[in-house]
């Protein structure tokens, strides 16, 4: 795979942003990214002149639009036209989100324990959804210092309680970002995954976030990898019954930290970080990486983890540790799932 | 040359809190230039008591327990609350834009080749055309709003 650092979630002057697209592609290069989609609220006139722009910058620049609904935020990428946010019934938001997949798009629920009405209105996630298999994706971590915020933590849990459900939902992050303002709190960064010999293109990128070839982090470049049976298992896809089957051999997990993603443009104290691989039986396994700026190496490869042949719906990565003094997640995989 | 098409006042209170106040409109043929103003007042909730009391009931609705005392207690950066309309248009053929931003006054113009931030430029058909408020929060108990539509002919 190859990964693209992604911002998916942004607003320009078109919207309630304070900057031009141009502004916006500008920052995000300067910032290390490699692709940006526009989710202004409820349009998508500020597309106009985004080629050049991208050109411009290096930058692929995702169509995209912010549902700004009255329960709930949406964010909407991939489109080819406008589809609208404004039928959008308390107990419908399935319709809305199947017109998005019709127009060729995919759909998730934006910052969704954000606090609702009057203080910001419309953010909390208020729609029943009768069938979670529509939902395309969720942005579990929001905003800055994402992941030690309680209604980040909440929309994880979330995520993990649909994925144990037996439901193939990403997970991703956004900024949410209106303003060229700098600020000493990390950026998440989602990655999307590229595989060899594809070319990269919008449509590609937003198919991977589709599959679940995403990976989330402050830093670096969390992948995860099952081998069973000479077959080789990267993020977002699918490890067969007949493979993972008892009596088909062992069954390894491999894990890939890479610290030099982005150079410069983050910074982790050096310490033994918690590296976790977790299921919906739990936690199953628990490493120390020991890492250090001066590490000589790097991307750290740990390989033959072994995993239980015990059935499992999904593994994903997690990687645990010190940022600005607090223990928290530092970054997390989107699954490997098992059928 | 400016012609008036529409200038309609109207009042909203927090009941018509989400939902939609659609207003349609005709256009003739040979519009060159599509003009909005809207304005919606007051604006902000001065009432400290009320925001404190709304705001506790927000705090209620969407915070865990374990939230809520630090959230009263950093209550002020939540402040002040606000009334929140927001303005999209549609043309005969469909969706032309929409101006979600917290301004209480827009003046928005649209032609073939140009457009106010958040409307999409592009040829101004005949026939029947539609504005569409969406009344995001009301927290005050009246809010009054005036729209105002005109055009100018090529």
């Amino acid at each position: 795979m190859r990964w693209l650092a992604c911002e998916l979630h942004t607003h320009t002057l078109h919207s309630d942003g304070v900057q031009t697209l141009e502004e916006l592609a500008a920052g995000a290069a300067e910032l290390g990214f490699d692709a940006i989609a526009l989710t202004d609220h409820n349009t998508m006139s500020g597309l106009a002149g985004k080629e050049s722009i991208s050109n411009k910058y290096g930058l692929f620049i995702l169509p995209g639009m912010e549902w700004t609904t009255f329960y709930g935020h949406m964010v909407t990428l991939g489109l080819s036209e406008y589809a609208d946010w404004r039928r959008a019934d308390r107990s419908r938001i399935v319709e809305g989100i199947q017109a998005v997949h019709r127009l060729g798009g995919i759909a998730g629920l934006a910052h969704p324990f954000r606090i609702g009405s009057p203080a910001c209105t419309g953010c909390y996630w208020e729609y029943e959804v009768k069938d979670w298999s529509v939902v395309d994706y969720i942005e579990v971590w929001s905003g800055t210092f994402a992941s030690i915020h309680t209604n980040n933590r909440r929309a994880y849990a979330l995520w993990t309680d649909k994925l144990n459900e037996g439901l193939r939902i990403s997970a991703t992050s956004g900024r949410d970002w209106h303003a060229q303002k700098t600020t000493d709190e990390p950026l998440s960064i989602t990655y999307l995954g590229i595989p060899e010999g594809e070319e990269t293109t919008e449509e590609h990128l937003i198919d991977s976030l589709r599959k679940g070839q995403a990976t989330v982090t402050i830093g670096p470049l969390l992948t995860l990898a099952i081998s069973a049976n000479g077959h080789n298992f990267e993020l977002g896809s699918v490890v067969s019954s007949q493979l993972h089957a008892k009596d088909l051999g062992a069954l390894k997990a491999s894990v890939t930290l890479d610290f030099t993603v982005r150079s410069g443009l983050w910074i982790l104290p050096d310490q033994a970080f918690k590296l976790i691989l977790c299921s919906d039986r739990g936690q199953e396994l628990e490493r120390e990486v020991m890492w250090s700026r001066s590490n000589p190496k790097d991307p750290i490869r740990l390989s033959g983890l072994p995993l239980t042949p015990e059935p499992r719906k999904w593994l994903r990565a997690e990687l645990w540790g010190i940022v600005h003094g607090v223990h928290a997640l530092i970054a997390f995989t989107n699954p490997v799932y098992f059928d | 040359m400016h012609l008036p098409v529409l200038d309609v006042k109207g009042r909203v209170t927090p009941e018509d809190s989400k939902t939609h106040i659609r207003i349609p409109f005709q256009i003739d043929q040979d519009c060159s230039l599509l003009q909005v103003r809207f304005e919606y007042a007051p604006k902000v909730l001065e009432d400290r008591d009320r925001s404190l009391m709304l705001l506790t009931q927000s705090f209620e609705t969407y915070l865990l327990p374990e939230q809520r005392e630090r959230a009263l207690n950093q209550v002020d950066s939540y402040f002040p609350l606000n009334n929140l309309i927001t303005l999209s248009l549609d043309d005969p053929n469909g969706y032309r834009g929409a101006c979600h931003r917290h301004d209480a006054s827009l003046e928005l113009q649209l032609s073939a080749e140009q457009a106010s931030p958040g409307l999409m430029p592009g040829r101004l058909p005949a026939g029947d055309w539609q504005v569409t408020l969406s009344i995001h929060c009301i927290v005050m108990d009246s809010c009054e709003y005036r729209l105002q539509i005109g055009v100018e002919r090529s």
